[in-house]
C-alpha cells in the first residue's frame, strides 16, 4: 500500500517536473546523467554512497544485483548468463516497486552507425522483454539505444570492445522527459 | 582469551558427555557455512557472513591505479579482486591467493568460464598430493572451484590459473593456493555474471596505489 503511494508520489513529481520542462530543456537533460562529483581520499575507502548499503537503494542493485548484462559481436540475443543477472534484476525490481528503469543499450563499431544504433536499441528492448516476461511492469520501463556513441572506451582490442555491447539497467526515481 | 574460554567451555561439556562434544566440535567446524542455497540444480552451502571479517566481504570502494574500466585485477599482496567500474570505483572482493612457490603475476584474459566446472587435479598437483583423484565431477561437495571457475587464458594458451570458488572460506584473505584465485562462492557466482567472455585480467603483486602499504606490510612479516 505504502509502495503504491510511493510510486504514485514520484509519478505526480515526475508530471510536475514534465511541466517545467517545457522552458528548460537543459535542466532536464543534465538530470539524466549527473556528472560525477570529482573524487578525493583514497583506493579502498567506501565509494560515495557504499557507507552503508540499505536493502531496496540504488547502491544496493549494484553490489548485490548488477546494472550490465553483455552481447557477443551483432547480436542482440540473451545469453544464460544475461538472461541470469536479469532474473536477478527482476526479483530485485519486484521486491522494490518504486524504482523506474532506463534500460540503455550500447553498441561497439563493427559495423555502419546506424547498424550499431539499430542493434543497441534492439538489446535494450530484448533486455525490457524479458524483464516484462518475468513480471516487471512495462509502465515503469523504457529502452534506448545509444548506438556506439558513449563507449566505455574507444577501442580496438577485444579485452575493451566487449565491454561495449552492453545494456545498463540505470534506476530512475522519475521518466525521462520526452 | 577467548579460546581460553572455548576451552574451558568444551571441557565442561565433556562432562556432559561425549556425544555433546562432537556435536559442539563439529558447529564450530562448520560455523564458516550456514544455511544452503540452489543453484543451477545444485545445492551447496552457504558461506556464514557473520563469521567472515569485513574487509573480505564484496563491498564497492575509489579506486585511483589506472586500469581501465571492466578490467579484472588482483592485489595478491592484500587479498583483494577489484573489478574496475566507471568514476573511480571497483567492486572489490577479498580472494585467496598462492602459497609461497605459487604465486603467480602477469596479464590474461577470461576466455571461457564454467558453471560447476569439473576439477581436473593437474599432474603436478597430484604428485604432491597423491591422495587426490584424477577427477572430481562439477557439483560434488568435493569439487573445490566450487560454483565457478573463470578460466585465465594468454593470447589463447591457458595459464592454468583460475578464479573459482572455494571449500573452505576460511582460506580467503591467506596465502592458500596452489596459484589459483578463491572467492567466496557467493562472489565467484557474482563476478561470474559480470565479466564477459575477453575480460582483461591482471594479477599484480600489488595495485599501484598500494604500494606504501606493500612495503609496510613486508617489513612487518617476520622472516620465517
Amino acid at each position: 500500500m505504502s509502495a503504491m503511494t510511493g510510486y504514485t508520489r514520484r509519478l505526480l513529481a515526475a508530471a510536475m517536473l514534465l511541466a517545467l520542462a517545457a522552458c528548460s530543456t537543459t535542466k532536464i537533460a543534465s538530470l539524466e546523467e549527473p556528472t560525477a562529483a570529482p573524487m578525493t581520499g583514497q583506493t579502498n575507502d567506501p565509494a560515495p554512497g557504499f557507507e552503508n548499503v540499505a536493502a531496496g537503494s540504488e547502491e544496493d542493485f549494484i553490489l548485490n544485483v548488477g546494472r550490465r548484462i553483455y552481447f557477443t559481436q551483432d547480436s542482440a540475443t540473451l545469453d544464460s548468463v544475461a538472461m541470469a543477472t536479469l532474473d536477478n534484476q527482476a526479483i530485485w525490481l519486484n521486491k522494490n516497486p518504486t524504482w523506474l528503469l532506463k534500460l540503455q543499450g550500447f553498441a561497439d563499431d563493427s559495423g555502419s552507425a546506424s547498424k550499431m544504433q539499430t542493434l543497441s536499441q534492439k538489446r535494450a528492448d530484448a533486455a525490457m522483454a524479458y524483464l516484462v516476461w518475468k513480471g516487471v511492469d512495462a509502465r515503469r520501463m523504457w529502452a534506448k539505444g545509444y548506438g556506439n556513441d558513449r563507449e566505455v572506451r574507444d577501442c580496438t582490442e577485444r579485452s575493451c570492445r566487449v565491454q561495449n555491447r552492453r545494456v545498463v539497467t540505470n534506476l530512475r526515481a522519475q521518466p525521462d522527459a520526452a | 582469551m577467548v579460546g581460553t574460554r572455548r576451552e574451558i567451555l568444551l571441557g565442561g561439556l565433556a562432562l556432559l558427555g561425549a556425544g555433546a562434544v562432537h556435536d559442539s566440535a563439529l558447529a564450530v567446524a562448520s560455523s564458516y557455512f550456514a544455511g544452503t542455497a540452489i543453484d543451477n540444480g545444485v545445492t551447496y552451502r552457504t558461506t556464514n557472513f557473520a563469521k567472515i571479517d569485513k574487509r573480505w566481504r564484496r563491498q564497492v570502494v575509489k579506486y585511483f591505479s589506472s586500469e581501465p574500466v571492466g578490467t579484472v585485477v588482483v592485489d595478491t599482496r592484500h587479498h583483494f579482486l577489484y573489478l574496475i567500474m566507471e568514476n573511480k570505483t571497483a567492486i572489490r572482493y577479498g580472494v585467496g591467493v598462492g602459497k609461497d612457490g605459487f604465486k603467480w603475476f602477469g596479464r590474461a584474459t577470461i576466455d571461457q568460464k564454467t558453471l560447476w566446472p569439473q576439477w581436473t587435479p593437474p599432474p603436478e598437483m597430484r604428485q604432491r598430493h597423491p591422495d587426490l583423484p584424477e577427477f572430481v565431477a562439477g557439483g560434488s561437495p568435493k569439487n573445490p572451484l566450487g560454483p565457478r571457475a573463470m578460466y585465465l587464458l594468454r593470447d589463447g594458451v591457458d595459464t592454468g590459473y583460475r578464479l573459482h570458488g572455494t571449500l573452505d572460506p576460511s582460506s580467503i584473505g591467506k596465502d592458500s593456493s596452489s596459484g589459483c584465485i578463491r572467492m567466496f562462492n557467493e562472489d565467484a557466482i557474482d563476478l561470474y555474471q559480470r565479466c564477459p567472455i575477453g575480460t582483461a585480467v591482471q594479477v599484480l603483486p600489488h595495485i599501484a596505489d598500494q604500494a606504501e602499504s606493500a612495503a609496510q606490510v613486508s617489513q612487518a612479516t617476520p622472516v620465517q
